[in-house]
């Protein structure tokens, strides 16, 4: 009897030594493999450490990660949004559409796309919350539309023109001679979106309702409303990522945005939100959307082939469900 | 007596962290009875129910004997082995499948791999038949049936499986009173046909109908197994309530004010029937009922977490929206039934969990909160109801229970409410912190403010509040004032038939 006591209480020790190590991995493992691969680049490669490639890693990460930032928003609420890639391809369609064959400002042209984003973000919240559909099977839906219609004007041709060259900057331009612009906008929406998630009503009501929507609404707040915000937010900014893939590209096609969807999760997934909601550091979400880019990027520098390049992908997705999951069995 | 009873329990005990449900409990169910097992909330019969259906195992040192073979189920399964079925208050059938697969579940007569339906059918009237329930067709969908035909359909399940013992855990619970008359008459029968029944109920009509003997339990503790020959209705009340360590609750100030709530009429659905009552400032207006009264509910629907069909509820003259929201703009604050699904938020701190509801009162333009300011309002709370904790920043979930619902009872403190709906406000906290409780309950009273207290337990019903409304069925069945009335007067009322006990007492 005895030495089964000693037996067990060592096991639980033993037990709690792997929970915690566990826990570090789930909440900062990827943090760990990021040093380690950016350290090995560095040696590999003469070109990864460099200011330059550390620039090109941020701009390219800016716009996919633009579209994490409003997809942790949503995967706070515990689900996902699976509309915001297809909501690039119709807003940047839109946008190369605006300026090109109907010769609209620049700004309108860019207020008028920000606003079509943010209305059908809000109609994926009104789908969600009046006809109470599952938010995935909704935004689902919503990114077929979406394509659709991007794929309908296009008639599967590439808009371009002269005339986008006037919104290149947003792509190309630097601040003060070395700060590029869609890094400018990246750090300023995570800013942002930081300081509404910690010091605002917003914020607070958003978590509460990802964490328990019961007693959220039970402690008078309005979940219906969180919500409709937060999808609105999403796809506000999913129309900006779409501007910028237009201002990138040059171009704009129906399937432009078509690419994101999965980075994008997978940023937000390994930056360590919750799936099950109410949990989750949005600037974790920026340095794993930089991660993912460094990752993309190194293979590049390797001389990885583009299709291995989704093999990669595709395991890192899983890798960060995994680490998901053993949070959750931590707790 | 040289006949082996059915079942022997022995010393059984189960302690869960906290809380000891039972504490060396022994008695003997003798074969072919009708066993009646008694107690209020809490006293332990579910644990009971759910040790011998395999869902719990006792602590060790207890001996359960099945016809003087020792029984110790492992799982459901292991119970099932044993010929023993258990029907809950509420059917388990799948809605999408017919009478006859959910009859069957686990059992299809099978040939070469196939299900034969024709076998599966014939055996289902068969059994149907023995119910007398031939007007429930093999082939209808179970989520067609109402409640009392899919309590028949879960009788008929445990029959095929050949059970020679049934427990049923509040089977009429749910059904109407003719339907009920069809239980006992199938519960009748199957006694008759040598199947020995434990049978759980509140319902002591029911039990003087049915049962041979009947077991009483309180707070954990075997009471009395007797002959329902030897037992009268009041009797058995005085055995379930019992006497107990009398919590200390404070004295009792009469400061009746103006009316600040009104409910008129208000009915929804078949849990609430035309309520109507007044609440003043200065009063704890206490709701009584047993499971499924609609006493619940009626704590919702006030508070706007339940749709109404019908009726107004006014506060200060003021019809409330149909949303918490309302009424928490309005000062009404609730403190839920569940802490845990309805009112903790797991991943966030103490300091959060206390200012959640306040935060869109205390934000300044346009919904920016100042840390500052909101850890104050925490702070006032945690000190208020003296919360332990080290930190406000501190997990919620790293407190003990009674710190806990101290936490959400500074959630609804912090909005700064006149009105209180407090649900079941000590539920499974220990005795420290429920005096606690009941200290600032009394308080807030004093300070003029309203409180309707929703619970099930009766003391703490007599010694905070200043008014009784009963509930059964959905309707408020009487209005006592507390000083002039007593636990017996309001269980009699819960119960049902108020005027026979009388006369029988």
């Amino acid at each position: 009897m005895g030495t089964t006591r000693t037996t067990e209480a060592q096991s639980a020790v033993g037990i709690g030594m792997r929970r915690r190590v566990l826990g570090l991995l789930g909440e900062q493992g990827f943090i760990v493999i990021f040093v380690l691969w950016g350290v090995f680049l560095a040696v590999a490669t003469d070109s990864f450490a460099t200011a330059n490639n550390a620039f090109t890693i941020l701009r390219q990460a800016a716009i996919m990660g633009i579209l994490a930032a409003g997809e942790h928003l949503i995967v706070l609420l515990g689900t996902m949004d699976v509309s915001l890639a297809s909501i690039v391809s119709l807003t940047g369609v839109a946008m190369a559409a605006a300026m090109v064959d109907f010769g609209l400002d620049p700004v309108l042209a860019a207020l008028s796309v920000l606003a079509l984003g943010a209305v059908i973000g809000q109609v994926n919240g009104l789908v969600i919350t009046r006809l109470r559909i599952n938010p995935i099977i909704a935004t689902l839906g919503m990114m077929s539309i979406l394509e659709g219609l991007a794929f309908v004007y296009t008639q599967g041709k590439t808009i371009f023109g002269p005339a986008l060259d006037r919104i290149e900057f947003l792509s190309r331009g630097r601040v003060l001679g070395f700060l590029p612009v869609s890094v400018l906008i990246l750090f300023g929406v995570f800013a942002v979106g930081y300081l509404v998630l910690r010091y605002t009503t917003f914020g607070a009501h958003l978590l509460a309702v990802g964490n328990n929507e019961r007693a959220a609404w039970l402690a008078g707040i309005r979940v219906s409303t969180v919500r409709l915000r937060a999808y609105t937010i999403a796809g506000l900014l999913a129309a900006a990522g779409g501007i910028m893939q237009v201002a990138r590209q040059g171009t704009a096609t129906g399937g432009m945005g078509a690419d994101f969807l999965f980075p994008v999760l997978t940023a937000v997934v390994l930056g360590g939100a919750s799936l099950s909601g109410g949990k989750g550091k949005i600037l974790n979400t920026l340095v794993a959307a930089v991660f993912l880019t460094t990752i993309t990027n190194g293979m590049i520098l390797l001389g990885v082939s583009i299709y291995a390049q989704r093999i990669v992908s595709g395991a890192i997705l899983i890798i960060a469900l995994s680490l998901d999951r053993l949070r959750t069995l931590r707790a | 007596m040289a006949e082996v009873p059915f079942l022997q329990l022995r010393n059984l005990s189960k302690t869960f962290p906290g809380i000891q449900a039972l504490k060396g409990v022994s008695f003997d169910v003798l074969s072919g009875q009708v066993h009646a097992l008694v107690g209020e909330n809490g006293a332990g019969k579910s644990t009971m129910i759910r040790i011998l259906a395999g869902a719990e195992s006792p602590d060790p040192g207890g001996e359960i004997r099945l016809q003087g073979r020792s029984y110790a189920p492992g799982s459901p399964r292991d119970a099932f082995a044993a010929s023993i079925a258990t029907i809950f208050q509420v059917a388990n059938l799948l809605p999408d499948r017919t009478v006859m697969h959910n009859v069957l579940l686990g059992r299809e007569p099978v040939r070469r791999g196939v299900i034969q339906h024709h076998s599966m059918r014939r055996q289902t009237t068969e059994v149907l038949e023995k119910l007398n329930a031939r007007h429930i067709a093999p082939d209808a969908l179970a989520g067609s049936l109402t409640v009392a035909e899919k309590q028949v359909v879960e009788i008929a399940k445990a029959l095929v499986g050949q059970s020679r013992f049934l427990i049923m855990d509040e089977p009429t619970a749910a059904l109407n009173q003719m339907d009920v008359k069809a239980l006992l008459g199938i519960v009748r029968r199957l006694s008759a046909q040598g199947v020995t029944i434990l049978y759980v109920s509140h319902r002591l009509d029911e039990i003087f109908d049915l049962a041979d003997t009947v077991t009483v339990l309180r707070d954990g503790e075997h009471i009395s197994t007797r002959s329902l020959g030897d037992v009268n209705r009041d009797s058995l009340i005085e055995e379930m309530i019992g006497r107990r360590l009398s919590t200390v609750f404070p004295p009792r100030r009469v400061q009746k004010g103006d009316e600040i709530l009104r409910v008129e009429g208000v009915s929804s659905g078949k849990c609430l029937l035309d309520i109507s009552f007044r609440l003043h400032r200065g009063e704890i207006l206490a709701v009584s009922g047993l499971s499924g009264s609609g006493k619940t509910e009626l704590g919702r629907a006030v508070f706007g977490d339940l749709p109404i069909e019908r009726g107004k509820i006014t506060l200060r003259g003021k019809t409330l929206g149909r949303h918490p929201a309302d009424a928490v703009r309005n000062r009404m604050s609730c403190l839920p039934e569940d802490r845990k699904v309805d009112s903790l938020l797991s991943e966030q701190s103490v300091r959060r969990n206390i200012s959640l509801a306040a935060l869109s009162a205390i934000a300044s333009w346009p919904g920016v909160i100042m840390p500052a300011r909101e850890r104050q309002v925490a702070r006032e709370q945690v000190e208020a109801l003296d919360i332990k904790v080290v930190d406000l920043e501190q997990p919620v979930t790293s407190l003990s229970g009674g710190n806990q619902q101290k936490v959400t009872l500074g959630r609804c403190l912090a909005v700064n409410p006149d009105v209180f709906v407090l649900m079941e406000p000590t539920q499974g906290i220990d005795v420290g912190v429920k005096s606690e409780i009941y200290q600032f309950i009394a308080r807030q009273a004093v300070e003029g403010k309203a409180v309707l207290l929703i619970s099930s337990e009766l003391p703490e019903i007599l010694g905070l509040s200043h008014r009784v409304l009963v509930m059964r069925d959905g309707r408020i069945v009487a209005e006592l004032d507390t000083p002039d009335t007593n636990q017996e007067e309001i269980l009699r009322h819960a119960l049902g038939e108020a005027g026979s006990t009388s006369i029988a007492g």
